[in-house]
């Protein structure tokens, strides 16, 4: 029984180990896409080493243990109560911690990703079959979506039509587009350039064409584009008008 | 040990032609024939592939109850557990409809929407009792079974089914006088619960009432069967309590 | 053949003769469906259009590709064959205990893949995934009554074989034979039916609900009208994701039966491995359904609860995992083909199972989700481990259902050829996955550095059709022709092999058996007490070198 109790507590230990997966790091920088490739770079480690642990584990007994003799019997010993239920209690204490231990990571990162900050600049996304439009206010509508350097951005979405997906891979963002629902993406573009945009979810003939890109620019750049558009928002709105 | 191989002997391979029929019907029956009416629009085509399926199926089922009734089972009685075991599965049926029915209802803004009639109550309350008193029937012409009164067996057997009928038929006339209300299935979230809980139910009666129709016509030739009789009046009863949720969660909610 | 023995084998209501038919069934979805995964692999092959230029060819490729491998190959295969052939067998009962509703789940079986097969020939045929979520399933043109009665059949189907065996278990074991002297096999099919009987139904009504939308005008999906586009997914996932169980449970069963066997050991902590392993993870699939929805706007409180939830199936998945692994410890090990799959997926139940646990995590998943990486894990748990433990089984058995070896060169060269093959499919899934690539994309112009990674994959799935092609021709060789097999020719303790004859007959036992307590499937330590633990001595002969 005292052998029994010190794994208990052993285990109890295990389950506090995963506290610290909640405390964060100093000088932590909010930003989604960062933390996943953070994250991600943990679990390959978490799961690299249950996978060789295992691995080596039935590598060893089946190399060790076999036998040409076929009517040789195995000698594994009848397990007592206590070494019955140890042998439940540790390896599910263990697997527990693990668990809590990734659920308390998860489960930070996944604050970041649902916290929009402040400053965030609002874009809204319609998806239609098969294609993408951006509304920047003010009537302005684009079917590319371009967007300042370092100014991060909050996309609500909809759809007109079936479900899509949003899907921005070089920000490490999806989220599916419904119609009636309106959900939502933030992401932080931190460096300039050309990053695919493309569907997710099953729409049907041209899913795979769904795509586009999502530039991101310089303010200065950025600035010069949008007065673009503006003018030819104006100018297609004027021709609207005056052919009735 | 000579006694025992002759018993292994008596072993032969058992075959049965009856699952093969119904299920052959009932692929005529139902997906085809749907397939063709709403797919693909095509009635002449539904018409032959359901003119194929009915005789099938009926055939496949009276095959069906002829062997149940006469050839000796490997292990008597335990239809009586499998009924319930089904009805589990039944259960969940139903559930996921009421879970439906809680999620729109619940997420709605106001209810019943739009367009919506207002309900009679009466209705519902007299095709209750004669669903409760087919219960009592049913459970009488039990009785008399087991009394070895076959012929007042078969008087209470009908009576059920006649209670059942009826209810089948209240069920179609308040359809139609929601139909004169210009209240359909696609009028909107109701009309859509509406229609499929009760409707969902009504095929459950007509299938206890089939299931009846399968006891009654061997009994007139005096085969019956207590384990299949005991099993159908499970059914019933189990097709009875799921209406209370109906009544209770549809009308007076 | 006469006119009687047609009779006996097409209108059949013994278990064993069901199960071979669906053997085949299941073996022939397995086998059209594998085509289709080569033309989808020959399509992603190249940028651009490479074997058609129509999307929607390509989109019902996929759609009976993924419908018939998980619903008309491995669900039947593992709970439709093994059950039926073996388990009656493994319980010392004479059939089933309703062996005419058998005989009709067989039938609905086969409608099924009838009608899914009728989407090769028929006008718009299906396009709406395996998953058909509405609203797409609704507005499109194509046929998605034929993908809603192909599921009910198989529910139907499903249904009826779990309230079959339930009773069978409960009623037909050998007299004397306790709960804790079951087959671990036994157990597993246990709970694969127990998850069958309550989650089918609820699938049932999610395509139901799907007809009526399409076809009647009803407003169960429709948010204009106050229905709901998510209740669908919701439906679906909480019956498909316990679903996984449905087949990865009576993998697990399979591999423990040979393991014991060809280890000569007793199961690991037994009594761990059924209550908190097999009933472990029945307990906990219902509440994890929401890891398929990561990306589907649930609320927060979902994500996150269900992201512990199915974290937390590592623990009874772990614990069966530990009764594995400790039935190989000290254990007697000799080697056949169907120890050498049954060993292979020792490796491919971490490398499928851990995938998951990125999958487990909402934050992550918001990048993996609905990518290549998704394939990957689920090919290699389900493509990978639980096909190649069903056909570790189905060379296991072999001897039992037709009394020949299917073992020998040909065996081995398959298994090379299938091995090697899945790892070069999917490895390159996995990569292209992390770094993107989107799921049931028959193009992927936007992302033309992928191209190299999905010709590595089409070269692999090749290899796999080689290797197929040989195991299912081995196979049909063995079974007319093969080495005749002795009377338990594994030198097992389990009841199908020390108590039936090799090609058992109607009534499967000679002579009925019935058990002691000090009996034991597992009873390695001491066979002839073991025996003489059980009132019919079976084959005692065998237990003594067979030729
Ligand atoms: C047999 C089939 C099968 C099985 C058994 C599993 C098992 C698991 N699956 Fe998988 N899964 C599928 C088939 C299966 N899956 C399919 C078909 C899909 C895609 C469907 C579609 O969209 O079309 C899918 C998709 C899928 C998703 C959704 C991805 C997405 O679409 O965004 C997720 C997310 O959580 C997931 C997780 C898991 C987990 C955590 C397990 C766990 O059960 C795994 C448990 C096993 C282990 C963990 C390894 C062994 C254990 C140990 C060695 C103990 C120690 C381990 C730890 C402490 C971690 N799966
Ligand atoms: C049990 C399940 C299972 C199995 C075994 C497989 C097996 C395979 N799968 Fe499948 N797959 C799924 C389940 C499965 N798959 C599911 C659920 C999906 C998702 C669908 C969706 O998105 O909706 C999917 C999707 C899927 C895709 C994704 C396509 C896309 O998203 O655009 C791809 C692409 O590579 C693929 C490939 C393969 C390959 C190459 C095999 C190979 O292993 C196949 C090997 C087998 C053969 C090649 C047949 C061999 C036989 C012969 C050659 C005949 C010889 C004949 C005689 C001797 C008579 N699968
Ligand atoms: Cu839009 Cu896929
Ligand atoms: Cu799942």
């Amino acid at each position: 029984m005292r052998t029994l109790l010190g794994k208990m507590s052993l285990s109890i230990l295990g389950l506090i180990a995963a506290a610290p997966a909640f405390a964060q790091e100093d000088g932590y920088e909010r930003d989604p896409a960062a933390g996943w490739d953070y994250l991600w770079h943990e679990i390959v480690i978490d799961i690299t080493v249950i996978g060789i642990i295992f691995s080596i584990a039935a590598i060893w007994m089946v190399w060790k243990y076999r036998t040409k003799d076929e009517n040789a019997v195995g000698t594994a010993p009848k397990l007592s109560k206590a070494a019955a239920i140890a042998w439940v209690l540790i390896p599910a204490s263990l697997f527990m911690a693990d668990d809590f231990f990734l659920s308390a990571k998860g489960w930070t990162l996944w604050n970041d990703y649902r916290r929009i900050p402040d400053e965030a600049k609002e874009i809204r996304v319609t998806a239609y079959q098969w294609y993408w439009e951006f509304d920047y206010g003010d009537e302005i509508i684009t079917e590319e979506l371009v967007v300042p350097k370092g100014q991060p951005i909050v996309l609500r979405m909809t759809s007109e039509d079936v479900l899509h997906s949003l899907y921005i891979p070089g920000f490490r963002v999806k989220e599916d587009v419904m119609p009636g629902r309106v959900t939502y993406v933030w992401f932080n573009p931190k460096e300039v350039g050309e990053y695919v945009h493309t569907c997710t979810e099953y729409c049907g003939t041209a899913h795979a064409e769904m795509a586009t890109n999502v530039r991101v620019v310089e303010q200065e750049e950025y600035d010069a584009w949008f007065e673009q558009v503006k003018e030819e928002a104006k100018a297609a709105s004027l021709n609207d008008n005056t052919q009735g | 040990m000579s006694t025992e191989s002759s018993h292994a002997h008596e072993h032969h391979w058992e075959w049965s032609q009856a699952p093969f029929w119904v299920v052959t019907g009932v692929f005529f029956l139902v997906p085809l024939t749907f397939a063709a009416y709403f797919q693909y629009q095509d009635p002449l085509l539904a018409a032959i592939f359901a003119g194929l399926g009915t005789p099938m199926l009926l055939a496949g089922i009276a095959m069906w109850v002829n062997e149940g009734l006469t050839v000796k089972p490997l292990i008597a009685d335990v239809a009586g557990v499998g009924l319930p075991i089904f009805i589990v599965s039944e259960i969940f049926i139903f559930l996921s409809f009421f879970a439906t029915y809680w999620m729109m209802r619940l997420g709605a803004e106001s209810w019943p929407p739009e367009g919506t009639p207002d309900f009679p109550v009466t209705l519902p309350l007299i095709m209750t009792v004669v669903l409760v008193s087919s219960s009592i029937t049913i459970h009488v012409a039990e009785e008399k079974y087991e009394h070895d009164d076959q012929a007042g067996f078969r008087k209470w057997l009908m009576i059920t089914m006649a209670l059942g009928f009826i209810f089948v038929g209240m069920t179609f006339y308040e359809y139609n006088h929601l139909f004169h209300q210009d209240f359909y299935p696609d009028t909107n979230a109701f009309g859509t619960v509406f229609f499929s809980l009760t409707g969902f139910h009504a095929s459950h009666v007509i299938g206890g009432l089939g299931i009846f129709v399968c006891v009654l016509i061997p009994a007139f030739k005096g085969m019956t069967n207590k384990t299949f009789i005991t099993c159908a009046s499970v059914y019933w009863h189990f097709v009875d309590v799921v209406w209370f949720f109906v009544v209770s969660q549809i009308y007076f909610w | 053949m006469t006119m009687q023995t047609f009779k006996e084998w097409f209108f059949t209501t013994d278990h064993k003769r069901i199960g071979i038919m669906y053997l085949v069934g299941s073996m022939a979805a397995f086998v059209v469906a594998g085509l289709m995964a080569l033309l989808i692999r020959l399509e992603q092959s190249n940028l651009g259009p490479t074997i058609t230029d129509n999307p929607n060819e390509y989109n019902s490729w996929l759609y009976f590709h993924g419908a018939a491998m998980v619903l008309a190959f491995l669900i039947p295969g593992l709970t439709g064959f093994f059950a039926n052939y073996f388990l009656p067998l493994m319980i010392g009962a004479q059939d089933v205990a309703f062996p005419r509703i058998n005989a009709f789940s067989i039938w609905l079986f086969y409608g099924a893949i009838i009608l899914a097969m009728l989407s090769f020939v028929i006008p718009d045929p299906p396009d709406v995934m395996w998953t058909g979520y509405p609203p797409y399933s609704i507005s499109t043109t194509s046929n998605t009554a034929f993908y809603v009665f192909t599921l009910h059949l198989l529910g139907f189907s499903s249904v009826l074989g779990a309230v079959n065996f339930l009773v069978t278990v409960i009623y037909m074991r050998a007299p004397g034979m306790k709960w804790n002297q079951l087959n671990i096999f036994t157990w597993t099919t246990v709970a694969a039916f127990v998850l069958q009987l309550i989650f089918i139904p609820v699938l049932a009504s999610a395509v139901t609900m799907l007809l009526f939308d399409k076809y009647l005008g009803t407003n169960f999906f429709n948010p204009e009208a106050g229905g709901d586009v998510l209740l669908y997914q919701n439906l679906f996932w909480f019956y498909s994701h316990p679903a996984v169980y449905v087949i990865f449970l009576p993998a697990c069963g399979i591999l423990f039966e040979i393991f014991a066997t060809m280890c000569k050991n007793r199961v690991f902590n037994y009594k761990a491995c059924v209550y908190g392993g097999i009933w472990g993870i029945v307990g906990i699939s219902g509440f994890v359904w929401v890891h398929h929805l990561y990306v589907s706007g649930m609320p927060d409180w979902l994500r996150i609860g269900q992201m512990v939830t199915t974290l937390l199936i590592s623990v009874p998945v772990g614990l069966l995992v530990m009764s594995m692994w400790g039935t190989l410890y000290k254990g007697a090990i000799t080697f056949n083909t169907g120890m050498l799959y049954a060993v292979s997926c020792l490796f491919l139940v971490l490398s499928g199972g851990l995938t998951g646990i990125p999958l487990a995590l909402t934050a992550i998943t918001i990048h993996l989700s609905e990518t290549s990486f998704v394939h990957a894990h689920f090919h290699f748990i389900m493509a990978m481990f639980s096909a190649f433990a069903m056909f570790a089984g189905i060379y296991y058995w072999f001897p039992k259902m037709f009394g020949r070896f299917a073992d020998g060169p040909w065996a081995t060269t398959g298994f090379i050829f299938n091995i090697v093959g899945v790892h070069v499919t999917f490895i390159p899934l996995f990569i292209i996955g992390v770094e993107g690539m989107p799921r049931r994309y028959w193009d992927y112009q936007m992302f033309p550095q992928f191209e190299p990674y999905h010709q590595v994959a089409t070269v692999g799935a090749f290899m796999v059709a080689t290797g197929m092609a040989i195991t299912i021709l081995n196979w049909v060789r063995a079974a007319f022709k093969g080495k005749v097999a002795p009377e338990n020719p594994w030198k097992s303790c389990s009841m199908e092999w020390t108590h039936a004859p090799n090609c058992p007959q109607a009534g499967n036992f000679p002579n009925p058996p019935s058990v002691t307590d000090d009996w034991s499937p597992y009873g390695y330590d001491d066979r002839e007490a073991n025996m003489a633990a059980t009132t019919d001595p079976g084959f005692p002969a065998q237990v003594k070198p067979a030729e």
